[in-house]
């Protein structure tokens, strides 16, 4: 179903961000909000295969390349766009709400991008317009945070561009297209690693829970959804089978769990479980079999979903409380009870409970590595699934709501245009679980995979009920206590320090002590220099050469002398030379 | 409504725990009576594996992570402005 009449739904997202003072202007900003992100929510449908082909120096550009990989991911982005902004309807600041669409508009046409150099352009606008979603925070840390943030991004960022241009240099066209594992040049493995800088695949993950955290309550809902989902799209469809990718997935799927059991922070927690899920998906791809891309595809769709609602969540009780630290939580069930229904939600889903979106998603990852034979990545998934349930279904919901001991705190409900906002989520974690065919259709490939056997119900009723009686036995020992967690941001941000003060001690000191060396004896012995210099240039090389410049200072000396400043003598001299010519003429 | 009822619950931590046990024992019977034809490995045959799965590495994960921050990782809160 195409239509003439359609644009880009960057486009969209950028001119409705550009015009939304205008809205505000004219107080029409929330009808403006709801109405850009439904606009493009409605048209991607109507998307023609192949649009906004430009010859621009030389390179052919794609902006509009729509087929089934990329439908899922423009829905879920859409619908992800509205749900978020419609959760942060109630911020005026319209600087908030464009640094969002900006970043969606990034999202989405590197989504559509048809080359590289275009991906790399809408890449680079998803950092930058993201960045200020932290720093709108505008508190110390998130602006620190924010810088660490994109600096990050810029390396990640120059490592795809070195990529892509050593792509070129070789020859390489620059379509989009998927690469062979087996034939991979180092070129493409550098855009891979660009791309993976993005899907915080470690040990280049640690921006993520570095900046999350200290973003605006609305930015993170965003910022959650976006970029990792962005590079799963471009690392699907550029690497998909690549065999590297499979193992860092899974490894990726337990260092994001392994520390949202020990962090303090709710929004932390929920950082390091983008990690873990993102895993998933970045190791379905490495698998890379039809299942697989499907599995991958279906639990991003999942995940943006009831990630984002956990965010909204946990967002809400730090807007009505000030706090997102469980240590300083507890006890809010009687105050914010919808919230409340709406975080646990998110939660089960999360953990793959039977008849929400989790359950149909993450099963699909699992049962594909299982059917490619990678047992041990199948178990170490199954496992992250245990610390999933442990960390985010059980303990951030305990922490916060009931918990050992309560906070004291009374907040109200949160604003009605959040709960709304995380009703439409809660409802599509719920709805796909029961209808997991309106997602399956969606998928790039026919799908051949029912979750509701009765293996699966058992599979996942054991897993899910013991890993509770392992909280119950150990909710003491889990209590989490208000520190931070070395990562291996530890690697730059103490490197910087260090960095600041080699500059500043080893560096400023021999600077120091260079100009005073030179000032002491460098000057003096100069200047000694130039004396012998010019005496040499006076007594020797003047002698040497007859006195001649000695000559003419005194011929000019005494020609001064001559000149008395008598107009008499003057034309006496005059006279007398005359003569003296004529004489000289007269006689030779 | 839903915060009576889980005000409920919390005065009675024995309910809680029996209701916990119930469902365990439950999710193992259930397990008796799931087909397994297509099973992916040696676990998916036994039954019950993937309870004492869920409970050896819930509470392995617990041990080592906590301990790992507690011996290793856990620094102050301002440890990098120092």
């Amino acid at each position: 179903m195409t239509s003439s009449i359609f644009m880009h739904p960057a486009t969209i997202f950028i001119i409705g961000a550009l015009l939304l003072p205008l809205a505000k202007l004219l107080r029409i900003q929330k009808v403006w909000l709801v109405l850009i992100p439904l606009i493009a929510f409605m048209q991607i449908h109507y998307l023609p295969e192949s649009f906004g082909r430009v010859e621009w120096l030389g390179f052919d550009l794609q902006f509009g390349r729509v087929d089934q990989l990329t439908t899922v991911f423009l829905h879920v982005f859409t619908l992800m766009a509205l749900i978020g902004t419609i959760f942060g309807l109630h911020i005026k600041d319209s600087g908030q709400h464009i640094a969002a669409w900006l970043y969606v508009a990034g999202s989405l046409g590197t989504t559509l991008a048809g080359d590289y150099l275009t991906v790399f352009i809408f890449w680079e606008l998803m950092a930058v317009a993201s960045v200020f979603l932290v720093w709108y925070r505008k508190t110390r840390k998130s602006i620190d945070a924010g810088y660490r943030y994109i600096l990050v991004h810029t390396f990640g960022g120059l490592i795809l561009l070195g990529g892509i241009f050593l792509h070129y240099q070789n020859g390489g066209d620059l379509t989009f297209v998927s690469f062979a594992p087996d034939s991979a040049t180092l070129a493409q493995y550098i855009i891979m690693v660009g791309f993976m800088l993005n899907a915080a695949v470690p040990p280049i993950h640690a921006w993520l829970p570095d900046a999350y955290p200290e973003a605006t309550v609305t930015g993170a809902v965003f910022m959650c959804a976006f970029t990792t989902k962005t590079a799963v799209y471009v690392l699907a469809r550029g690497f998909s089978g690549f065999q590297a990718l499979a193992i860092l997935g899974a490894i990726m799927t337990l260092y994001g769990v392994f520390y949202a059991v020990i962090e303090n922070d709710a929004r932390r927690i929920l950082a390091y479980h983008i990690v873990s899920q993102v895993g998933y998906m970045v190791c379905a791809v490495g698998i890379g079999t039809e299942m697989a891309i499907n599995g991958a595809c279906a639990h991003a769709y999942a995940h943006i979903l009831y990630k984002a609602l956990l965010f909204m969540g946990v967002g809400s009780v730090l807007e009505m409380t000030g706090r997102s630290k469980l240590s300083e939580l507890g006890g809010l069930y009687k105050y914010m009870p919808i919230s409340m229904i709406f975080t646990v939600i998110g939660g089960i889903a999360i953990s793959g409970f039977p008849l929400t979106s989790g359950f149909i998603s993450k099963s699909m990852i699992i049962s594909a590595a299982g059917a490619d034979n990678q047992t041990f990545i199948m178990t170490m998934l199954l496992l992250a699934a245990v610390g999933t349930f442990l960390s985010v279904g059980i303990k951030l919901p305990y922490y916060i709501w009931f918990g050992p001991n309560d906070s004291g705190l009374k907040p109200k409900e949160a604003h009605w245009n959040m709960q709304v906002a995380m009703f439409m989520a809660a409802f599509m974690c719920i709805f796909l679980g029961v209808y997991p065919d309106y997602l399956y259709n969606m998928l790039p490939y026919a799908v051949n995979y029912h979750p509701y056997t009765s293996f699966h119900l058992s599979e996942t009723f054991q897993l899910l009920g013991f890993t509770g009686l392992g909280f119950y036995l150990m909710v003491k020992y889990l209590k989490p206590h208000d520190v931070s967690n070395l990562d291996l941001d530890w690697f730059y941000r103490r490197g910087a320090g260090w960095f600041m003060w080699f500059a500043r001690k080893p560096v400023n000191a021999t600077n120091e002590w260079i100009s005073n060396v030179y000032k002491t004896i460098g000057l003096r012995l100069t200047m000694a220099l130039a004396r012998a210099l010019s005496w040499f240039d006076w007594e020797g090389i003047d002698w040497a050469l007859d006195g001649s410049a000695r000559g003419v200072v005194e011929g000019g000396e005494q020609v001064r002398q001559f000149q008395t400043g008598k107009l008499q003598h003057y034309i006496g001299a005059a006279v007398v030379l005359i003569f003296i010519v004529l004489i000289v003429v007269v006689l030779l | 409504m839903i915060v009576n009822f889980l005000t409920y619950l919390r005065e009675r931590p024995g309910l809680l725990k029996w209701s916990l046990m119930a469902y365990l024992a439950f999710a193992v019977g259930f397990d008796f009576f799931a087909e397994r034809h297509h099973a992916h490995f040696w676990g998916d045959e036994i039954i019950g594996f993937f309870a004492v799965f869920g409970v050896v590495g819930c509470l392995g994960m617990i041990v080592f992570c906590k301990g790992l921050s507690h011996v290793w990782l856990e620094r102050d809160k301002d440890h990098y402005d120092k």
